[in-house]
C-alpha cells in the first residue's frame, strides 16, 4: 500500500491490490475454486476414458488396419456382422460371461467369508491381512509362472499331490494318466482361468467388502447376538443385507475387472484347447492387432460395451438406494 | 584421437591396397588371427547393384532398430557390437531394442498410429496387414538381387504382395524348421533312422508312447509352433490354404485325410498336455526327456547342448516327413523381415536404414555363425561357409556330437515352404495364422468337438470370409504377375 | 426374573483396568440404576453381564448359576443400546420378531408376542414402518419391544434416553418406570445422569475407576454418601465437603442456615460466608460464597454453595458476610486420609 501514494487508492483498502492479491481473492469465490479443482480430473476423463472410447466407436465403424489407421472409410455395422460368424468370436462371448459370472460368484462367497475373517481379532491378524494383500501387490508376469507352474501339463504340484494319494495315476479315481492336463481340457481350463481370476480379484473385492463390513455399527451386531441369533442368522439376515450395496459394488468392479482382462488369457491358454477358452479381449487382440483388422477388433472389444453400460447403471442405482436406506 | 587418426590410416592403407573394383571395402575388427572355421570380418560396402551410399553420414545421422530378442543368446550379442561397429564405421548413431517377439506387432500398430518410433522393425512374420503403413523396399530387394544372386524361396514370398506388386519388407533371413527326434527311442521301436513318412510317426510314436509312456509331442494349441505342424501335415498331405494365385483351396480331400491322419496320432500317441502349450513347451518337453518327436528349430538343441547334453546326443533330426504322395514340405520357422514405416522420411536417416540392411546380409556369414546356425541367409551366396560340402553344417563348430548331426539342414531350402505357400504371404493367409484357425480346427477334431468334415468346413467358412474381406482391399490376388 | 450377582468380578484390557473387583448383588425385580462418570467402567460391566465381553476374572451369576463362558445369545438377557441397534434392513414387526424367530417360537404365539408388546408400547400401527422412518422416542418404543418381546431374565439398558430430546425424556422416563413395574423383570439401567438415576431407580450403585462406591437407595445416596466421592458426585449442587478439626464435614447446600433462622438443635458447625454471587431459581436461589472463619485455616479459604429459601434471601447481597450454621443431625463426617465416612447413618437401611 505504500507504493500506492494516490488518495483513491487509500480511500478503498479492501480492494486487492497486484494480481497475486486478486488471484487469491478469485480462488476464494468457491465456483472458481471448484472448477480449478475439478479441471485436472475433467481433462483425465476426456483424454483418457471420452476420447479412446470415441475412437474405438469410430474404429468399429471403419475399415481401418494397422497398417492404415486412419478412420475414413464408414462401413456400418459391418464389422460387427462378420465378427458374429466366427467361432472363435462366438466361443469368446460365452467365455467372457461364463468366467465372469462364475468368478464373481465365487469371489462373492470368499469375500464375504474372508471380511468375517478380517473383521475379528486374533493372532496373527495383521500376518493374515498382508497374505491376503499379496496377489494384488504381486506383479502379472511373477504370478503367472506361479500359475503356470502349479497347472503345467507334466509338473503341476496338483498332479503331484494327487499321485502321491492315489487319486491319480494307473487304478486312480481320475484316470490311467498321471496328470490331470488342467489347460488342456476345456472344463479344467476354465476353471483354472476362473480359479486364477479369483485369486487375482479377491484382494479388491474384500477390500471393498471389508470397508462395507467395518461400517456396520457393533451395537447392531451384539443386539442380534443377545437377541439369540447364531452366526449364520447373523451373517444372511444382519449382515449380509447390510453389505448389498458395497457387495454390489464389489460385484461390478470385478465384473469389469475380470471382463475386460486378457492377461489371464494370454498367459495360461491365449483361448485354447481350439477356441474353448477364447475371450473377447484377447480375441479382439488377436483380430485387431495381430491379425491388423483394427475395425474388426474394435467392433468385438466394443460388442459387450451396451450390456455392460446397462448392467452398471442398474447396478450403481441399486447401491445409491440401499446406501441411502 | 590416437585411436581414430591410427585407424583412419588403417583403413586407407587397406582402401588403397583393396581399391580397384566396384566396392570399396572396409575392415574394421582389428585383425586378430581368425580361425580357420570363423566367419571373416565384417565389410561395408558403399555399393549394392544400382544403390550407392555414402561412406560416412551427415553428423546427427541416427536409426533405431526394433527387432525380437533371439532365442539364441550370442546372436544378440554379436549383433549389438556389429550395430555398433557399424554405427562407427558410417557415423551414424545406432540404437538397437530388443522386445520380446510377442509384443513386435503391436509395437509396429502404435508406432504407426502415433507416426513415430523406430526407423526399422524387424517383424518374425510377414507383416502383411501393416503394408499401407509401411515404405516400399523394391530398391533393396533389387540391389541385394543383383548383388548377392539367388534369394531364397521362403523370404521372396515373405516380402513381396503380387496383388499390389509391393516389396514392403526385407527379408534378411529365416529358420528351418526340421523334425527332432529320440535316437535311441525310434532305434528301438525300429526306426534306427527315426520316422520318415507321417505313417511312421504314427506307428512308431504309438508304439513308443505304450512301451515307454512317451507321446509324440506336435502341439494343437493357439501357437505358432502348433500353427506350423499343422501346415507341415497339410502341404506335406498335399493340401494347402491358398493356391498360387490367393484362391482358397483349404476345402479338399488332402487336408481332409491331413486333418483325419492327426486325429488317430492323437489317438495313439499323444496326451491331452498338447492343447495347453505354448510356444516353449514342446522344447521343453523334449529336453525334459518326455517326448519322442517334436517339430522345432535347432535353437531348442542348443540350448539342451548345455543344460541337457544327454538328451542332445539323443537328438537326431529328420528333414521333415512324407506325406502318402512322398512329398515333404516343412515351414520356415520364423523370418527376419526388415520394415521402415511410412513416416521415416529422412533421406540421411533412410539411406542409412538401407544400407544396413544390406551390409547385413552381405555379412550373414557371421549372423549365423552366431546364432549357431539358427538363421539361414536370404541368399545362400553370403554364407558358403554353411552350406559348402564341408562347411560348418556338416562339422558344426558349436560342438553337435556327431559333427554332422546338422548336415540335413544343408538342403533345407528344398523342403522348406512358407505361410502363403504355395502363393505368396498376404493379409489373408496371416489373419488366418494369427488367429489360430488351424491349431484349432485339429485340436477341436482331436478333442472329438467335430468331425474331420464338420470342422473343415467350418474353418473354410472363416478362411473364405477372411478372404473375401481382404480381396475387397485389393490386397489378395496375382496382381499384375 | 431373576437375581444377578457378581463376585470380585474383573477386567483389564491390556494394561488398562475398565472393572476392578465388583460384587454386587440385586433383588429379583428391582430397577437398578448403575451411575457413574464416563470411564467408570460402568458399560463394561454391563457388556460383562451381557457376555459381550468374557471377564479377566471373578463370577456372575444368575440365580446362583454361573454364566460365565455361556455365549450372549444362551443366557436369556436382553439389552437396550443407546442408540437402539434396530435393524435397518427389516420392519418394525419383523425387528420385534427376530429374538423370537432366533429361537424358533411357533408362528402364532409369536404373533400373540408381538400384539402383546405392540399392544403395551402402543407402537402397532408403525409396524410395516422401516427403522429410518421413526423419529427418536419411536425407536425407543420400538427397541423396548423388541427386548420385552421374549420375557428376559434381566433387562440391560445402556443410556437408553440419551438420545432422546430433553422435552420427551421425563415422559419416556415415567413411562420406562410404569414398564419396569407392569413387567417386574429385574433391570440394570447404566446412566450417567444422576437426574435420570434418583428419578427411576429402586436403588443406585455408584461407580467410579472401576469400583462400586456405594449400592443404596435414592435416598441413602443423598443422605447418607459412602465417601466422600459418592457425597461430591450426587446432588446437584452436590455436597460441600469442608476441613474441620482434622475430619471432613460434608453440608448439602440446603442445609445452610442462617443463624438468626437457626433451628434448636445441635449444631455441628458454625461459619462465616462471604457472598460472591447469587443465582435466582425460582423458589430458591443458591447462594456462591467463600468461607471466611468457622472452618480450618486453609492456603485458600474454601468455596461453598447454599440454597436458600426464597423468602431468606432479601436479606443477602454479595459482598457481605454472614454467619450460617449447620446442625448435627444435618452434617456427615468423612475421613480425609480414605474418604470412607465417619459418622453414623442416618436413613435406616430400608
Amino acid at each position: 500500500m505504500n507504493a500506492g501514494p494516490t488518495g483513491s487508492d487509500r480511500a478503498a483498502p479492501t480492494r486487492p491490490d497486484g494480481a497475486l492479491a486478486r488471484l487469491a481473492l478469485a480462488l476464494e469465490r468457491p465456483r472458481v475454486l471448484g472448477a480449478l479443482m475439478l479441471a485436472p480430473a475433467v481433462l483425465y476423463v476426456v483424454a483418457f476414458v471420452a476420447v479412446p472410447f470415441f475412437i474405438a466407436i469410430a474404429l468399429s465403424m471403419s475399415d481401418a488396419t494397422v497398417g492404415d489407421p486412419q478412420i475414413d472409410t464408414f462401413v456400418g455395422l459391418d464389422n460387427f456382422i462378420a465378427v458374429v460368424s466366427q467361432s472363435g468370436f462366438r466361443l469368446a462371448l460365452r467365455n467372457s460371461l461364463l468366467i465372469t459370472t462364475l468368478t464373481v460368484l465365487i469371489l462373492l462367497v470368499l469375500a464375504t467369508t474372508a471380511v468375517e475373517l478380517l473383521a475379528r481379532d486374533f493372532r496373527g491378524k495383521r500376518l493374515v491381512q498382508v497374505l491376503f494383500m499379496i496377489p494384488w501387490a504381486m506383479p502379472v508376469s511373477l504370478s503367472a509362472i506361479t500359475w503356470l507352474w502349479v497347472l503345467d501339463s507334466q509338473y503341476s504340484p496338483i498332479d503331484w499331490v494327487l499321485v502321491q494319494i492315489g487319486l491319480l495315476g494307473p487304478g486312480g479315481t481320475f484316470g490311467p494318466s498321471w496328470n490331470l492336463f488342467y489347460l488342456g481340457r476345456e472344463g479344467l481350463a476354465i476353471a483354472s482361468i476362473v480359479l486364477v481370476d479369483v485369486w487375482r480379484t479377491l484382494p479388491l473385492a474384500t477390500i471393498i467388502v471389508l470397508a462395507g463390513r467395518l461400517s456396520i455399527p457393533r451395537e447392531r451386531l451384539e443386539q442380534a447376538q443377545l437377541d439369540g441369533a447364531g452366526f449364520f442368522r447373523i451373517l444372511f439376515r444382519i449382515i449380509i443385507p447390510a453389505l448389498a450395496p458395497v457387495l454390489t459394488v464389489a460385484i461390478l468392479f470385478t465384473a469389469l475387472l475380470v471382463i475386460g482382462e486378457m492377461s489371464t488369457i494370454a498367459l495360461l491358454t491365449r483361448g485354447g484347447p481350439g477356441h474353448s477358452t477364447q475371450i473377447l479381449p484377447f480375441w479382439a487382440y488377436l483380430k485387431g492387432i495381430n491379425s491388423g483388422d483394427l475395425g474388426q477388433g474394435a467392433a468385438i472389444a466394443l460388442f459387450l460395451f451396451p450390456v455392460l453400460l446397462a448392467a452398471a447403471i442398474v447396478a450403481l442405482r441399486f447401491a445409491y438406494r440401499a446406501g441411502r436406506d | 584421437m590416437l585411436y581414430h587418426s591410427i585407424r583412419d590410416r588403417l583403413l586407407v592403407l587397406r582402401g588403397a591396397s583393396l581399391g580397384l573394383g566396384a566396392a570399396f571395402v572396409l575392415v574394421l575388427a582389428p585383425t586378430t588371427a581368425l580361425a580357420q572355421n570363423e566367419p571373416p570380418d565384417p565389410e561395408f560396402r558403399t555399393s549394392y547393384g544400382e544403390m550407392t551410399f555414402p561412406e560416412q553420414f551427415p553428423d546427427g545421422t541416427a536409426i533405431s532398430l526394433t527387432q525380437w530378442s533371439h532365442f539364441v543368446p550370442r546372436y544378440d550379442e554379436w549383433f549389438q557390437e556389429y550395430a555398433q561397429q557399424w554405427g562407427e564405421a558410417h557415423n551414424v548413431e545406432v540404437t538397437v531394442n530388443m522386445i520380446n517377439l510377442a509384443d513386435l506387432t503391436s509395437t509396429l500398430s502404435a508406432s504407426i498410429a502415433a507416426e513415430e518410433g523406430a526407423t526399422v522393425f524387424e517383424m518374425v512374420a510377414p507383416p502383411t496387414a501393416f503394408i499401407d503403413g509401411l515404405q516400399s523396399l523394391a530398391d533393396v530387394n533389387q540391389a541385394a538381387a543383383e548383388a548377392f544372386g539367388e534369394r531364397s524361396g521362403t523370404c521372396e514370398r515373405s516380402s513381396y504382395l503380387p496383388a499390389t506388386d509391393t516389396w514392403y519388407g526385407f527379408c534378411h533371413g529365416w529358420v528351418p524348421d526340421p523334425g527332432d527326434y529320440r535316437r535311441s527311442l525310434w532305434d528301438d521301436a525300429g526306426f534306427p533312422e527315426g520316422p520318415v513318412t507321417y505313417q511312421d510317426l504314427l506307428e512308431g510314436g504309438a508304439k513308443i508312447f505304450e512301451d515307454n509312456g512317451l507321446p509324440v509331442a506336435v502341439g494343437m494349441s493357439p501357437e505358432i509352433d502348433s500353427e506350423f505342424y499343422a501346415r507341415a501335415l497339410i502341404w506335406s498331405y498335399g493340401g494347402s490354404i491358398q493356391d498360387e494365385d490367393g484362391n482358397v483351396t483349404f476345402d479338399s480331400p488332402e487336408v481332409l485325410e491331413a486333418v483325419r491322419f492327426q486325429k488317430e496320432l492323437f489317438e495313439n500317441a499323444m496326451t491331452p498336455e498338447v492343447f495347453s502349450w505354448n510356444a516353449a513347451s514342446n522344447n521343453q518337453t523334449f529336453i525334459g526327456g518326455r517326448a519322442s518327436y517334436i517339430q522345432n528349430s535347432i535353437s531348442f538343441y542348443r540350448s539342451a547342448q548345455e543344460s541337457a547334453p544327454e538328451i542332445a546326443a539323443d537328438t537326431g533330426f529328420r528333414p521333415g516327413l512324407q506325406g502318402p504322395g512322398g512329398e515333404v514340405k516343412m515351414p520356415s520357422h520364423v523370418w527376419f523381415i526388415d520394415v521402415i514405416p511410412s513416416y521415416v522420411t529422412d533421406p540421411d536417416e533412410l539411406a542409412a536404414a538401407k544400407k544396413f540392411m544390406l551390409d547385413l546380409e552381405n555379412n550373414y556369414a557371421s549372423a549365423s555363425y552366431y546364432s549357431k546356425f539358427y538363421n539361414f541367409p536370404a541368399f545362400p551366396s553370403r554364407s558358403e561357409q554353411l552350406f559348402a560340402e564341408d562347411g560348418w553344417l556338416s562339422d558344426d563348430p558349436w560342438g553337435a556330437e556327431p559333427p554332422d548331426k546338422l548336415g540335413l539342414l544343408r538342403t533345407a531350402e528344398e523342403w522348406t515352404a512358407w505361410l502363403g505357400y504355395p502363393g505368396y504371404a498376404n493379409p489373408a493367409i496371416s489373419e488366418v495364422y494369427e488367429s489360430h484357425l488351424l491349431s484349432s480346427m485339429m485340436a477341436d477334431v482331436a478333442r472329438g468337438e467335430k468331425t474331420p468334415e464338420e470342422a473343415i468346413a467350418d474353418t473354410n467358412a472363416e478362411i473364405e470370409e477372411i478372404f473375401a474381406k481382404w480381396r475387397d482391399r485389393g490386397m489378395i490376388g496375382s496382381g499384375g504377375d | 426374573m431373576a437375581i444377578l450377582t457378581t463376585r470380585a468380578l474383573k477386567k483389564h484390557y491390556g494394561r488398562i483396568i475398565a472393572v476392578d473387583g465388583v460384587d454386587m448383588e440385586t433383588r429379583d425385580g428391582e430397577l437398578l440404576a448403575v451411575l457413574g462418570p464416563s470411564g467408570s467402567g460402568k458399560t463394561t460391566l454391563m457388556r460383562l453381564v451381557a457376555g459381550l465381553e468374557e471377564p479377566s476374572a471373578g463370577e456372575l451369576f444368575i440365580d446362583g448359576r454361573s454364566i460365565v463362558g455361556v455365549p450372549p445369545r444362551s443366557r436369556n438377557i436382553a439389552m437396550v443400546f443407546q442408540n437402539y441397534a434396530l435393524y435397518p434392513n427389516m420392519t418394525v414387526r419383523d425387528n420385534i420378531l427376530f429374538p423370537l424367530r432366533a429361537r424358533k417360537m411357533p408362528p402364532d404365539e409369536q404373533r400373540r408376542q408381538l400384539d402383546w408388546v405392540a399392544g403395551i408400547l402402543e407402537i402397532t400401527d408403525l409396524l410395516d414402518r422401516r427403522p429410518t422412518r421413526l423419529s427418536g422416542g419411536q425407536s425407543q418404543r420400538v427397541a423396548l419391544a423388541r427386548a420385552m418381546v421374549r420375557t428376559p431374565d434381566l433387562f440391560l439398558f445402556d443410556e437408553p434416553l440419551s438420545s432422546l430430546d430433553a422435552q420427551i425424556r421425563s415422559q419416556a422416563r415415567g413411562e420406562l418406570r410404569e414398564l419396569h413395574d407392569r413387567t417386574g423383570i429385574t433391570t440394570l439401567y447404566v446412566t450417567h445422569d444422576q437426574t435420570e438415576a434418583l428419578g427411576l431407580a429402586d436403588r443406585i450403585m455408584v461407580m467410579e475407576k472401576g469400583t462400586v462406591h456405594q449400592i443404596g437407595t435414592p435416598q441413602q445416596l443423598y443422605y447418607d454418601p459412602a465417601d466422600t466421592f459418592v457425597a461430591g458426585f450426587i446432588g446437584d449442587p452436590p455436597m460441600n465437603l469442608l476441613p474441620l478439626d482434622g475430619r471432613i464435614i460434608g453440608v448439602r447446600p440446603e442445609h445452610f442456615h442462617l443463624a438468626a433462622e437457626a433451628p434448636g438443635e445441635e449444631i455441628a458447625l458454625e461459619l462465616d460466608i462471604e457472598v460472591e454471587h447469587l443465582e435466582f431459581l425460582g423458589a430458591e436461589w443458591l447462594i456462591y460464597g467463600v468461607v471466611r472463619r468457622g472452618v480450618t485455616e486453609q492456603r485458600r479459604p474454601p468455596r461453598v454453595i447454599g440454597r436458600l429459601r426464597q423468602a431468606a434471601v432479601p436479606t443477602l447481597s454479595t459482598g457481605e458476610t454472614h454467619h450460617f450454621v449447620v446442625t448435627r443431625r444435618d452434617a456427615c463426617f468423612f475421613d480425609p486420609e480414605t474418604g470412607q465416612r465417619l459418622s453414623q447413618a442416618k436413613v435406616a437401611v430400608a
